[in-house]
């Protein structure tokens, strides 16, 4: 039998052997590094994030010295991810990174130990863009911020960079400054009107206290991306917004001026909001508030992109694994490819397979997981399931291309040749390990040119064609499907008709029923009288013989006219002495009423009476 | 006399019984003429059928062999004549697809892959070609919500037979506990019929309003910019692969507003999007 205890006991062991076995077969450790912004102004901080997956302690760096830059450690966070499984940790380890001068810096490789192994983490890339490169509807400088500082309410667009390449993705961040008095009320979310560049849906990103000028404003913080259509010179904005702010009600006589005010100084008493003793009651009105448009030039991408390259561009790593390493000739391997790092992630595409000599690929899936606002930082994995048809050593080199703003080329990231085992099938004409360059992760190498692959082919055509014509029209709005709906519909439509007409013939049988016991019984009442006269008497007791007895037999549906000695004998059962009393009670009856001699006697005794009367009351 | 009386009788029976005989004999004439009728006609239609069906296979066939040969043009203009002609199948729409993909015309290519789909849900080798059309361009996908997407493990057809099924089963059940036979099997049997073919209907409705329903269409042309509004100087919106799914609102004469990928809205000219149903 089986014991719950047992069970229980078996779950546990099987979840933890299965803990155990994915745990064992982890991933082995490995690095990444990312920068949130690869452009950034000069004193403008920008956060460097090395993550380490994998079990064991990290020792990361505490101080990364590059000159030009001040890097310091700010914190360490951990996370943990279950798949199919399959439990991965990565810890986080953020800096922090002050850029002290323009231009552009390298972080150089930083050398990390996990558990027994020292890691690496890529080279990356930090565009420092003196404040005086910039033009002051980009960023807006201190001395437009003052410009602004006197209203109430404005708006500012910030767009990082003045170049950008086609389809590349470019942060906009746009900043609605209110003043905390006003009480501002958002009608219409900011919109940014252009040409040549799409932008993405933008995303709140809070609303925090800021102090410009030694004033305090709230800034609500909108943040997108955008990205350019096609080559030229345009300007992104105006960004319009409407609000609806409370403004003091305007004086309507000139106002005597502030003794504070004597010498011009900012006097915080001059401002309007003090003027007017109502003003806590102040207009409530909608502004239009509205930025001054930037201007941006798009780019063309160079000519010479490599037939692997989807239109991905920003800065990226790949990593790549292989699920089971060993199969059959013709069983299916999961390759994970997972690609990392900043950039517009919906033209990242799958990476492609260099060489498919002896593999049959299959359309591969994906699943992004950003890290900001807008989708420009995070990682996309690719599950593609690649099967060998003949024997293989190492799975082909999977290549992935992108576009580096930074470095203004193509770049090719290839993977290691992961070994495997291919049992069966025929030995391979030409390994994939041969034919591939042994290239490390990632291998940043300029990518080749286009006709060195294959685009992927479409599959045969097919020479089947249906009997019947197919139509695109759902079944439902199809004649022959209502149609068929018809059969179940006369079947109910037949089944209520036989039961009405079965109740209605139930109900004719109950009332003649009630009809005849009505009738026994008024019989009964005047038998038991005694007032009859001898032919009323055995009239009515042959009559009641014949209406119990056709209450008896009710399921045959026996007329009481047509009962003689024999039915009621065989109905009730009766015989001998029984049987006998009958047949003389009918008889004296039919006598009596055909005869001629009327009532006979003149009386019934008393005897005969009761006699006829238990003959009749133990007809059961 | 009396033998002229009665030759004149039978003679009068004769009559009556012959008037009586040609009335059968005209009856039994009709019905043959009109089983002969319907037998012919039937026969026509047939015969009609089976020449219709012949013509159009040798034409797909003929259709076939020039894509063989590479003759992508041909073979499209013998493929389209069956599209015109109603001849549709999910095959004939998949072949066209393929040979609109060797002309480098993956926006056709790709609505002809999806309109094979429309007809044939599982059809392996449009599934896996119109992936590799949607690589080519990196056309852009309708975003789905989870209940499309969950319900989208089963057809149309099938959701409006399951419905259908369940809806009379229900009614049955109900029936019976209205005649105070219910038992507690028929009254959790009536409920559970009665929420698949809730799910069903509501699954039917997603399929034809949802993002990839009766208004689903492509993008055919190339360099397609959705726009604000109807004018080709309005801002863009969004830049329009050819083969990216759009879902169509409404039309104003030679322009059509558009659900867009990305959960944007913007209008498109006419000549540049078909929809997927005919």
């Amino acid at each position: 039998m089986f014991d719950p205890k047992m069970g229980r006991a078996f779950l546990i062991v099987t979840l933890g052997g299965v803990f155990a076995v994915s745990s064992v077969f982890a991933d082995s450790p490995t690095v990444t590094a990312v920068l949130r912004n690869s452009e950034a102004m000069v004193g403008e901080t920008v956060e460097l994030q090395i993550k380490v997956n994998g079990r064991g302690s990290a020792k990361p760096p505490e101080n990364i010295l590059v000159e030009g830059l001040e890097i310091h450690a700010t914190g360490t966070s951990t996370q943990f991810e279950m798949r199919n499984f399959t439990t991965t940790s990565s810890v986080i380890y953020s800096y922090t990174i002050l850029p002290l001068r323009g231009g552009r810096f390298t972080i150089p490789p930083q050398t990390i130990r996990v558990g027994g192994n020292s890691l690496q983490t890529p080279e990356l890339t930090l565009n420092v863009v003196d404040s005086s490169g910039l033009s002051s509807a980009a960023r807006p400088s201190r001395s437009a911020q003052s410009g602004n500082a006197g209203k109430l309410v404005f708006a500012e667009l910030i767009v990082p960079k003045k170049t950008a390449f086609v389809g590349e993705t470019v942060p906009v961040q746009i900043r609605l400054v209110f003043d905390p008095r006003t009480h501002p009320q958002l009608v219409e979310p900011p919109e940014i009107s252009g040409q040549g560049f799409t932008a993405q849906k933008l995303q709140e990103s809070g609303e925090t206290p800021e102090t410009i000028d030694g004033r305090t404003y709230d800034v609500a913080t909108f943040k997108t991306a955008i990205a350019g259509a096609r080559a030229g010179k345009f300007e992104i904005g105006p960004v319009k917004a409407k609000a609806q702010v409370v403004v003091p009600r305007r004086p309507t006589s000139p106002r005597a001026r502030s003794p504070f005010d004597s010498f011009n100084l900012d006097d915080p008493f001059s401002d309007p909001f003090f003027s007017d003793p109502f003003s806590q009651f102040g207009e409530r009105r909608e502004v239009e508030i509205k930025s001054e448009p930037v201007p941006i030039e798009i780019k063309p991408l160079p000519q010479n992109a490599p037939s692997s390259f989807s239109g991905a561009i920003g800065n990226f790593t790949m990593t790549t694994d292989a699920r089971p390493k060993s199969v059959q000739a013709g069983d299916p391997i999961t390759v994970t490819t997972t690609i990392s790092g900043r950039g517009n992630f919906d033209r990242v595409n799958a990476p492609v397979v260099e060489d498919e000599q002896g593999w049959h690929k299959y359309p591969p899936s994906s699943t992004f997981k950003q890290d900001d606002d807008v989708g420009i930082s995070g990682t996309k994995t690719f599950e593609m399931v690649l099967s060998p048809n003949e024997k293989k050593q190492s799975l082909p080199v999977i290549a992935f291309s992108y576009f580096d703003p930074v470095k203004g080329e193509y770049l090719t990231l290839r993977s290691e040749p992961i070994a495997i085992t291919v049992q069966g099938g025929t030995a391979a004409t030409q390994t994939t390990i041969a034919s591939a360059p042994r290239v490390t992760t990632p291998a940043t190498a300029p990518a080749a040119p286009k006709q060195e692959q294959k685009p992927a082919d479409i599959l045969y055509q097919l020479t089947e064609r249906p009997a019947v014509a197919e139509s695109f029209a759902p079944l439902y709005t199809r004649p022959v499907f209502w149609i068929a709906q018809l059969i179940p519909l006369l079947g109910l439509l037949g089944f209520a008709g036989w039961k009405t007409r079965q109740a209605r013939a139930d109900n004719r049988e109950a009332r003649r029923t009630a009809a005849l016991q009505h009738e026994a019984a008024e019989l009964m009442r005047k038998l038991h009288r005694g007032n009859l006269s001898p032919r009323e008497y055995y009239a009515e007791a042959s009559r009641v013989l014949r209406v119990k007895t056709a209450l008896a037999s009710s399921n045959r549906g026996i007329d009481p006219n047509t009962v003689d000695v024999e039915t009621v004998a065989g109905t009730f059962g009766l015989n001998g002495d029984s049987r006998e009393r009958l047949r003389r009670l009918f008889e004296q009856s039919d006598e009596l009423q055909y005869s001629g001699t009327h009532d006979g006697l003149g009386k019934i005794s008393s005897q005969t009476r009761r006699e006829v009367l238990e003959l009749i009351t133990n007809l059961k | 006399m009396k033998q002229s009386t009665r030759r004149n009788g039978l003679e009068e029976l004769d009559v009556k019984n012959g008037a009586s005989q040609r009335r059968k004999i005209r009856h039994h004439t009709r019905q043959s003429r009109f089983t002969i009728a319907i037998f012919v006609a039937t026969t026509f239609a047939v015969s009609l059928r089976t020449s219709v069906l012949a013509q159009s296979d040798a034409e797909f066939m003929n259709a076939n062999q020039a894509y063989a040969q590479s003759h992508f043009v041909q073979a499209i203009d013998g493929y389209e004549g069956l599209v015109r002609s109603g001849e549709w199948s999910a095959n004939l729409f998949y072949n066209l697809g393929n040979a609109y993909f060797r002309t480098g015309d993956f926006g056709r290519a790709i609505l002809n892959y999806e309109r094979a789909l429309a007809l044939e849900r599982r059809h392996p080798e449009a599934t896996a070609n119109l992936q590799i059309a949607r690589d080519e361009t990196r056309a852009l996908e309708m975003d789905q919500s989870w209940s499309e997407r969950y319900l989208r493990s089963t057809s149309n057809n099938q959701y409006t037979i399951v419905a259908a099924i369940a809806f009379w089963v229900a009614v049955l059940c109900l029936i019976r506990i209205f005649l105070r036979r219910q038992s507690n099997v028929t009254v959790m049997l009536a409920i559970f019929l009665l929420l698949v073919f809730a799910i069903s209907t509501f699954a039917i409705y997603e399929f034809e309003y949802g993002s990839k329903g009766m208004a689903l269409a492509i993008v055919t042309g190339k360099d397609v910019q959705a726009r604000l509004a109807t004018a080709d100087t309005a801002n863009s919106v969004l830049a329009l692969p050819p083969g990216s799914e759009i879902k169509i609102l409404s039309t104003r004469g030679d322009w059509l507003y558009a659900a867009l990928p990305s959960n944007l809205r913007g209008w498109i000219p006419v000549k540049d999007a078909e929809r997927v149903r005919l």
